[in-house]
């Protein structure tokens, strides 16, 4: 029963991170069509720029996080002025933005080398390895404060789409864009923004990580095709899909364990892609465009 | 019409001009005015930290030479070149790149990379040009195995590493100080690293005649994320020795999670791993207290005189008073035995060079004092580890073997009772 | 059933030829160094793979970013073979390893009915999954250590003429299947599936033949590749890098025509060497420019490139033409 317990916790712990990692790729997909190849460099952004505001200002990776957010929003906004704007959108775009995204996490990768070398580097903080007794077992405060981001963001995101202006023009971006304009909303102003956001929650995810693990200028690969998993488990666009197939993947990745080799464990995951692409494309819990 | 056809000039073209670029040697040599020596390290890639570190060990060896002038050969003083390309930590380009070395910047002689993978592709290219390629970075027992007579390695089979882990840590079972039987927990990366720390951990087991059980034996990928549910299960396992083989960036993960789970054991050890600053900066002295590693090399053996102490004094020098690891130490020491076997020759001939280096009988920095390249173990080194503990004071004194020992190990964790 | 009329036309046919026979001969006639027969050993293999890719990315539409599984899949069966206490020889190993990765490839027939980046994101998954599950499979592939074939003096010069007549019959194989009536139905199958199932294409049939055969190709690329090198390894052959290669080459010279994977691996193999060489610290960076530049300016890469010179130039020409003729 302890070990049962154990292996939930770990789940829920892993499905807060796995979720973190998943909202900006789905939020970008779910609105503009592409799939950003670039949000493991984003990400990795993201856990550099922790690491330098630390190192250097001694501040605090949490309380860093405004700080990291906005850098990386108007990274995203940039990407998107200057790169992604050009693609053309629909089906026709596929792997056309793809690849240029994936161009556009080389250069980053390479910024990375040449500015911070590609040693392995680590925030420290004095609560690095705390841990507080839940349940039987200990879990540490880091995770804890990554799961409560993963249940605060698509409650945060929900408010914006459903209560702002913003989020309401977002949500009608997404349904048809073309309609869009005929009402009078900017599409590309909100294509900019949702872009941003897309970036910021995938720098946030980066910043949250390095207070996890260490990373170097390669950081973010694996995250980025974990993030695919959950995404397409979601139903390709879905926030609150996002986060109950993060539960969902942590969840049957833990409890593998108990039925075939750790190693394996981690195949379970694409296993699951795949299968849910074929049999129910629309992801676990049929497509929806958003919320 | 096919649109490919006209391009077609224009595309020769351009590959015409891409392959001169590609093709043009760095360096032109005409008469024998200087040794030139190839190499590759992982500069960028999943291996650049160590590279990078390689690279500091080349760069002394070197500079230390060409303050000597050069090496003596057919009766003058001639200097001798390093040059080193970045193999990025793949195969293909390792490849590549040493092909291009000896093919078309003809160097004379070659060094090697950093990892076992890239080594054991890499050393092809030399077996089939003949010339002698002397390396401290690839450690897996398969690489010398394939009967080649011009590869030679500085560094000690990984497996060896678990052997004499174990080895320490029979002392301490037949001593009372570990339950015998002893349950283990065997977890290793899955590289060819990870993969020869547990067949020496595990044959130890199997021929200690029951005295060791190993309970969990799981590998995991590199750059792991999450070890909830591995630790899980060696928590549930209820083992006394903690032995896992990782890099430094898994070691940090995995140790943090170890620790925020509330683990400990009698015996815990990352490989070689524990006593780097890095790891102990990363997790805190605290955390990092009484885990051991085997290492090929550690600055401690400076204590005593010898090639060590020189090692460390003119790595110091050189390096802002920086203390090198073993990293620095096996590239340095790969540098000098090519050094020395070029030198004893007399003259630039890759075959002669090839029989001094399988005669290699010298002094050395690595422990155990001497070093010798014997063909019965395909020419790599058989030279034994030594074992670091932390302990709390944040030193990491070396504990075995007797003759290298600075201090004496902690055999069973005293924060973890029973 | 397809008719194969004049597949290869003599305007593309002859220089196609001439470079062959040249590329067949140079080695004998002028002589290069082991380092650049080496270098176009290895360009070959990656046109041969390249191309082969581009039979699913380019003609069928379908961007497939799994197929380093494939390639792995080949080189580990051809090497299992010649690693056998009865060796295969080496051709057979790794025609075997084509066959084994082409019905490996049938495996795939259920993803064939997404569409777009649902493809891509599923080919992903069983890239990553193979990886895995191969590394795992140590009595397979060795595991993470690999597999070390013994050193064969004379294959790494055989090997250039081998992956030369390869890349012959991957040339011609191309041409085949563009110009064939296959080739019509692939592009109809790319544009509208199910008009195209309206008109009689079965698109099954077809999409499922230009899987099997461009994941034998791939996979009889791996075997050579692991003569190649003598020594192959999960990590590498199984790789997301790996996967994303194939892309890359294809994409960078024009995805969907017959030059372009031929110049994107002439620029991947050849660029890359030049780069690492001389700019060691921004070949990544040079790269992901090069890509974003040509997704920007130029969708069919580097051939779309030259297509557009080549028209300025005959424009140029023409309008001189006229200029002079006029009294």
């Amino acid at each position: 029963m302890a070990r049962f317990v154990d292996l939930a916790v770990s789940a829920v712990l892993l499905a807060g991170l796995y979720a973190t990692m998943a909202y900006g790729l789905g939020l970008i997909y779910g609105v503009l069509r592409v799939v950003n190849l670039a949000h493991g460099g984003v990400i990795m952004a993201g856990a550099y720029l922790g690491w330098v505001l630390h190192g250097w200002v001694g501040l605090d990776p949490y309380a860093s996080i405004p700080i990291v957010v906005a850098a990386t929003f108007l990274l995203g906004v940039a990407m998107y002025r200057v790169l992604v704007r050009h693609l053309p959108r629909g089906a026709a775009g596929g792997p056309a933005s793809l690849l240029l995204l994936f161009g556009v996490w080389l250069v980053l990768r390479n910024a990375a080398y040449l500015l911070f070398t590609g040693n392995d580097q680590v925030i420290r903080t004095s609560y690095s390895t705390h841990a507080i007794p839940l349940l039987g077992s200990w879990v540490s405060v880091n995770r804890l404060a990554v799961l409560a981001i993963a249940v605060v963001t698509p409650a945060l995101l929900q408010l914006l789409l459903r209560r702002t202006y913003l989020g309401r023009a977002i949500r009608a971006v997404a349904q048809n864009a073309d309609s869009c304009t005929l009402v009078g909303i900017d599409v590309q102003r909100i294509y900019t923004i949702t872009f941003g956001i897309g970036t910021a929650l995938a720098g946030l995810a980066g910043l949250l990580s390095a207070t996890l693990f260490s990373f170097n200028p390669g950081f973010g690969a694996s995250e980025l095709l974990k993030s695919f998993v959950v995404v397409v488990l979601g139903g390709l666009g879905s926030v609150l899909g996002t986060g109950l197939a993060a539960l969902i993947l942590a969840v049957v990745e833990v409890f593998a364990i108990l039925v075939m080799p750790s190693y394996l464990t981690a195949a379970v995951g694409f296993v699951m892609l795949v299968l849910v692409l074929v049999l129910r494309p629309g992801g676990l819990f049929g497509q929806r465009v958003l919320g | 019409m096919s649109p490919s056809r006209r391009p077609l000039p224009l595309a020769l073209a351009t590959a015409a001009v891409l392959a001169a670029g590609a093709l043009a040697p760095s360096s032109a040599h005409a008469a024998k005015d200087k040794i030139v020596v190839g190499a590759t390290l992982p500069l960028t890639g999943a291996e650049a930290r160590v590279g990078g570190f390689f690279k500091e060990g080349y760069d002394l060896a070197f500079e230390e030479l060409s303050k000597k002038g050069g090496l003596d050969v057919g009766g003058k003083k001639l200097p001798v070149q390093l040059v080193l390309l970045d193999d990025t930590s793949t195969q293909a380009t390792a490849v590549s790149l040493a092909d291009r070395l000896v093919n078309s910047d003809r160097v004379d002689f070659l060094l090697g990379t950093y990892a076992s993978h890239l080594v054991e592709a890499q050393s092809t290219v030399a077996e089939e040009n003949k010339i002698p390629y002397v390396n401290g970075g690839g450690g897996a027992t398969k690489i010398y195995k394939r009967g080649f007579k011009y590869l030679f390695g500085l560094i000690s089979p990984v497996e060896l590493l678990g052997t004499t882990l174990m080895q320490w840590i029979d002392e301490q079972q037949r001593a009372g100080k570990l339950p015998k039987p002893a349950k283990i927990a065997l977890l290793w990366e899955n590289t060819a690293h990870g993969k020869d720390f547990r067949k020496g951990v595990s044959d130890f087991a199997g021929k200690s005649g029951g005295a060791y059980q190993i309970a969990v034996d799981e590998s995991f990928e590199l750059n792991g994320k999450d070890f909830g549910a591995l630790l899980g299960k060696v928590k549930a396992a209820a083992v006394d020795l903690f032995l896992v083989d990782a890099h430094l960036p898994d070691y940090i993960t995995m140790h943090r999670q170890y620790v925020a789970a509330g683990l400990c054991h009698k015996i815990v050890t990352y490989g070689a791993r524990g006593a780097e600053k890095d790891a102990i900066q990363a997790l805190g002295p605290e955390n990092t207290a009484y885990v051991l590693s085997g290492v090929w090399w550690s600055p401690q053996l400076a204590a005593k005189p010898g090639p060590s102490r020189d090692f460390v004094t003119a790595f110091k020098a050189k390096y802002g008073g920086r203390e090198p690891e073993w990293f620095q130490a096996l590239a340095y020491e790969s540098a000098r035995v090519l050094f020395s076997a070029i030198q004893q020759t007399g003259k630039v001939d890759r075959e002669a060079v090839r029989e001094k280096l399988q005669a290699t009988k010298m002094q050395s920095l690595l422990p155990g004092g001497t070093v010798e390249l014997k063909a019965q173990f395909g020419n790599q080194v058989q030279n034994p580890f030594v074992v670091q503990q932390n302990q709390k004071d944040g030193s990491a004194p070396i504990i075995f073997p007797p003759d290298a020992a600075t201090g004496t190990g902690v055999g069973a964790n005293p924060k973890c009772p029973k | 059933m397809t008719r194969w009329p004049a597949i290869f036309p003599p305007r593309a046919a002859i220089p196609f030829a001439l470079v062959v026979v040249a590329l067949a001969l140079l080695p004998v006639l002028v002589g290069v160094t082991p380092y650049e027969r080496n270098l176009f050993t290895l360009t070959f293999l990656m046109i041969s793979g390249a191309l082969a890719w581009n039979w699913m990315g380019g003609y069928l539409g379908q961007v497939s970013f799994g197929h380093a599984a494939l390639f792995g899949l080949g080189g580990f069966v051809a090497a299992r073979l010649m690693l056998h206490a009865n060796p295969t020889p080496a051709p057979i190993a790794w025609f075997l390893g084509g066959v084994a990765a082409g019905i490996f490839s049938l495996g795939a027939h259920p993803m064939l009915r997404l569409r777009g980046p649902y493809f891509s994101i599923a080919t992903i998954g069983v890239g990553e999954a193979s990886r895995l599950l191969f590394t795992y499979w140590e009595e397979f592939t060795g595991g993470a250590s690999g597999l070390s074939l013994p050193i064969d003096i004379g294959m790494k010069a055989l090997l250039y003429w081998w992956a030369l007549g390869l890349m012959a019959l991957v040339v011609v194989a191309s041409f085949l299947i563009r110009r064939s009536t296959l080739g019509l139905q692939l592009l109809a199958i790319k544009a509208d599936v199910d008009a195209a199932a309206d008109v009689g294409v079965n698109a099954t049939f077809y999409q499922d033949l230009v899987m099997v055969l461009s994941g034998a190709v791939v996979g009889l690329t791996g075997g050579l590749y692991a003569s190649f090198f003598a020594f192959i390894e999960p990590s590498d052959m199984f790789g997301f890098d790996r996967s994303i290669a194939f892309v890359l080459m294809s994409v960078i010279g024009g995805v969907g025509t017959i030059l372009g994977p031929v110049l994107g691996a002439i620029v991947f193999v050849l660029l890359r060497q030049f780069l690492l060489a001389s700019y060691p610290q921004l070949y990544l960076g040079l790269y992901g420019l090069l890509l974003i530049l040509i997704i920007l300016f130029e969708p069919l890469g580097l051939t779309g490139l030259g297509l557009r010179v080549a028209r300025a130039v005959r424009r140029r020409r023409a309008g001189a033409r006229r200029v002079v003729a006029s009294p």
